[in-house]
């Protein structure tokens, strides 16, 4: 069985205004009685619940149905309730026990969400962003089935996020392509293997830490002049992308080449011991930054990689988290496609257990608090459409939130913590400025 | 050198950096990657006017550098292109790191070195100390002496470089300002004949980024334990035994050339009237022309010197060395560049080592001249050739003798 889409509800973001209520009724029943939406938002000890179908996986009400009424769909995963044979017994609304199944007494039968044929009215009405229409199963089904082109058994850190952007990237990617990975945690973690074993399914290489780009331009242009076409792409660290890689990817974005390089960004050189890089925030510890008596981290500000990549008019340019996998993957087919006529760049985030110091299981909810607070901001870029931010930067957690999640950060003065949130207050702005102004294809010469 | 023209080539009058250029159109080179830089410039103004004539059928990467010119190339070629760039000075300096990585990739990439004086003090003027700084790295190098050589040369050396018991990079030396700059009258080989001559290109066949044979290339080794040692071990001495068999290899080679094209060039060394010399020169790059000059008209005064030419730099041809200068009682050796460390030059160096091998002692003696750019004359020569005579008379050998020190 596939995976499913479905409404997610998150009740600190309700305040209870009932619109999605209103607009399901309308949509569903054709009435503005809120009692006759089938999805339900209830008051309780001054938050909210939701109580509408979950489309279960293994759903009571259809196994409580005498009369095969209901019924779950196997391509959308929707449980359908077919009125002509319904025999308004009720004995779906026993097995419920989310409130799924209720009696429209208007309607004389049972009514029950059915997603609006993947467009639900509820989600759309909601201004608050409590309500949430999920298709990250898109994912599981699209993507489940191809090959993951990394060997099992890399040696990543445990809860290693890296690991788990270049596996959904490769395979994504597909298996006609050549792929770089500079010294890092990448081939650390033995994608490019040991003493004569790989670990990978493509052809795999290290290049130097500092001509990644280069290279690449080398083995596609090749490609193309004798008309094959052979993907190339670049799964790099922040150090050898923002650092000593930088004039590289910097010369081949300015030409243009045809290459997708992600850079795979913990912010720091961790691999090699958790040194501090051009991409190390303000006042994080670093083995380089250290806590001491004086030292109180690292004294500037990271540098804005993703953003100098705009300015050299890549083909696409976009920054991603594995929080928020279904705007990754909307954003690497983005980056392929461009990637077949110029320069892609993808910066993905990367939390890291070990050098950030925070538990392992707790990679992606940091990644997620990262986006929340807008630490990190999502958006892409392309010449024709100019920057669009892919995630609201809206009504973000405190900081704190985020900062204190991380033993890199545990040593933060209050003096601190301002500076980041300013840092984070003129970076939302700067970048809601370039989402508003005009395409960059577009401007005056 | 003799020539004799063949039918279907072509006379032309060219420098040395247009003749590099002619070669590489000869070569059929499919990828070039450029980052200009005094005196090699005007080379890479050739390649890039060669390729949008149609007369260069390649792809022209003008790189941000020459870090990136190596790193494009090797990608090329491990793709499985036949590549070529030029370069000098202080962009070999600044392309070091991709540099020694090549012949540990077995990549047959040709790379001409338009010799100049490495800074500081600042020079932007010729001088051997940036190829002779790299001769460690593991690349072949070879050094001109005519423009015809340097075309020549060029073409040889993907034959050369390609070869399965060579597989190793070329680099073709030609003095900056001096062959970079001075015209002469070149013979252009026929193309069907240099086709003939080089075959199938053969570049990527024991490495290859290719998804039809997906590979890892250049996995770590190396390590306490394992077979990580054993492993990195079987390569390095797979490199230095490549190194050796390229010394037949040039041999053949040049053989090869000169049967084809009429016209052949000393693959090792050239002996000079050394049939019954009594002492000798040892010369390197374009300053044999008037190293030659001065030994003939020393010969006419009755002195019985000879010269001997090095062309094969790296792998240093030891034994042939070794038995040219076994008959003579002194020789001195001239450096365009310095050894730090043993204030003399690098050619001084090797050629002492490899007298080692010589059955009975040879005097010998340090020469340093030409260096930012600096003319060697005839009359340097002459002074040169005296102190070598009296070394042989049994003189002591004394310092290093800066040629140019006081001109």
């Amino acid at each position: 069985m596939g995976a499913f889409e479905t409404i997610s509800f998150r009740p600190e973001n309700c305040n209870g205004c009932n619109d999605c209520m209103i607009a399901c009724a309308q949509a569903k029943a054709q009435s503005d009685d809120a009692a006759r939406s089938r999805i339900q938002v209830l008051s309780s000890d001054g938050s909210y619940e939701l109580a509408m179908c979950r489309q279960c996986g293994d759903p009571e009400c259809v196994h409580n149905c005498p009369a095969a009424a209901l019924s779950k769909d196997a391509e959308s995963g929707v449980i359908d309730w077919d009125a002509s044979k319904c025999v308004d017994c009720l004995l779906c609304t026993v097995g419920c026990s989310y409130g799924g199944m209720v009696y429209d007494v208007d309607a004389g039968h049972v009514a029950k969400c059915d997603l609006c044929d993947g467009d639900p009215a509820c989600v759309k009405a909601c201004p608050r962003g409590a309500l949430k229409f999920l298709t990250t199963a898109r994912i599981y089904n699209e993507v489940g089935n191809l090959e993951d082109l990394f060997v099992p058994g890399l040696a990543g850190c445990q809860g290693c996020n890296t690991e788990l952007i270049i596996r959904h990237a490769m395979r994504r990617i597909g298996p006609e392509a050549v792929v770089a990975t500079p010294p890092g945690c990448i081939p650390g973690m033995g994608t490019v293997g040991y003493n004569g074993l790989t670990g990978t399914k493509v052809p795999v290489f290290h290049p130097l830490l500092t001509n990644t780009a280069s290279m690449l331009t080398g083995v596609r242009r090749y490609y193309k002049r004798i008309g094959r076409n052979v993907k190339v792409v670049a799964l790099a660290g922040d150090g050898g992308t923002a650092d000593v890689g930088f004039q590289s990817l910097s010369g081949a974005a300015e030409r243009g080449e045809e290459m997708l390089f992600i850079c795979v960004d913990n912010e720091g050189y961790m691999n090699t011991g958790m040194q501090r890089s051009g991409c190390t925030p303000y006042g994080a510890w670093t083995s380089t930054t250290p806590v001491g008596e004086r030292g109180r981290g690292k004294t500037q500000d990271a540098k804005n990689l993703p953003l100098l990549m705009v300015m050299h008019h890549c083909a696409y340019v976009a920054t991603a988290s594995t929080g928020f996998m279904e705007d990754l993957y909307d954003k690497l087919d983005r980056a392929i496609e461009a990637s077949e006529h110029g320069f892609a760049y993808l910066h993905v985030y990367s939390p890291c257990t070990t050098g950030w110091r925070f538990p392992s299981d707790q990679n992606i909810e940091v990644s997620r608090k990262a986006v929340r607070t807008n630490f990190v901001l999502l958006w892409e870029f392309d010449p024709q459409s100019g920057l669009r931010l892919t995630h609201a930067a809206e009504d973000p957690l405190p900081l704190a939130e985020y900062v204190m999640a991380l033993g890199k950060y545990r040593h933060l003065s209050e003096e601190q913590i301002a500076h980041i949130e300013g840092t984070i207050a003129q970076n939302v702005k700067f970048v809601k400025g370039l989402a508003a102004g005009v395409p960059l294809a577009a401007a005056p010469a | 050198m003799s020539a004799v023209l063949k039918p279907k080539s072509k006379l032309i009058v060219c420098d040395g950096n247009e003749a590099a250029a002619w070669a590489v159109a000869a070569a059929r080179v499919e990828m070039v990657a450029v980052y200009p830089i005094t005196p090699q410039s005007s080379l890479v103004e050739y390649l890039a006017k060669f390729v949008a004539d149609g007369r260069l059928a390649a792809e022209l990467v003008d790189a941000e550098g020459e870090h990136s010119v190596l790193s494009v190339l090797q990608g090329a070629c491990l793709a499985g292109a036949r590549t070529y760039t030029a370069s000098c000075g202080p962009g070999v300096a600044f392309m070091f790191e991709p540099y020694v990585r090549t012949p540990g990739l077995r990549l047959p990439i040709v790379m001409g070195i338009v010799t100049r004086d490495l800074l500081t003090p600042q020079s932007v003027w010729g001088g051997q100390q940036d190829a002779m700084s790299v001769r460690e790295a593991g690349w072949i190098q070879v050094y001109c002496e005519s423009v015809q050589e340097v075309l020549d040369t060029t073409i040889m050396a993907y034959k050369i470089a390609e070869h399965r018991d060579v597989m190793l990079p070329v680099n073709v030396c030609h003095d900056g300002n001096y062959l970079s700059f001075g015209a002469a009258r070149v013979e252009l080989p026929d193309q069907a004949e240099v086709d003939a001559f080089l075959g199938e290109k053969d570049v990527n066949w024991h490495v290859a980024l290719d998804p039809r044979r997906p590979m890892a290339v250049d996995p770590l080794t190396g390590g306490a334990v394992g077979s990580g040692p054993a492993t990195f071990v079987r390569y390095r001495k797979g490199e230095c035994s490549a190194m050796q068999n390229a010394l037949s290899v040039i041999t053949e080679v040049h053989e090869e050339w000169g049967r084809r094209f009429g016209r052949t060039h000393a693959p090792l060394v050239e002996r000079y009237r050394m049939q019954d010399a009594d002492y000798a020169l040892v010369t390197i790059g374009s300053m044999t022309g008037a190293a030659k000059d001065a030994v003939d008209a020393a010969r006419e005064r009755g002195e019985k010197v000879g010269l001997l030419k090095v062309k094969t730099y790296r792998p240093f041809p030891v034994q042939a060395v070794a038995a040219a200068l076994a008959q003579v009682k002194a020789a001195g050796v001239v450096d365009r560049s310095v050894s730090f460390g043993w204030n003399c030059g690098p050619l001084f160096q090797d050629v002492i080592g490899a007298l080692y091998h010589a059955p009975r002692r040879v005097a010998a003696m340090s020469f340093i001249g030409g260096l930012a750019g600096a003319d060697i004359t005839t009359g340097h020569f002459d002074e040169a050739i005296r102190r070598v005579a009296e070394l042989a008379q049994g003189a002591a050998a004394g310092g290093t003798v800066w040629l140019n020190e006081k001109d």
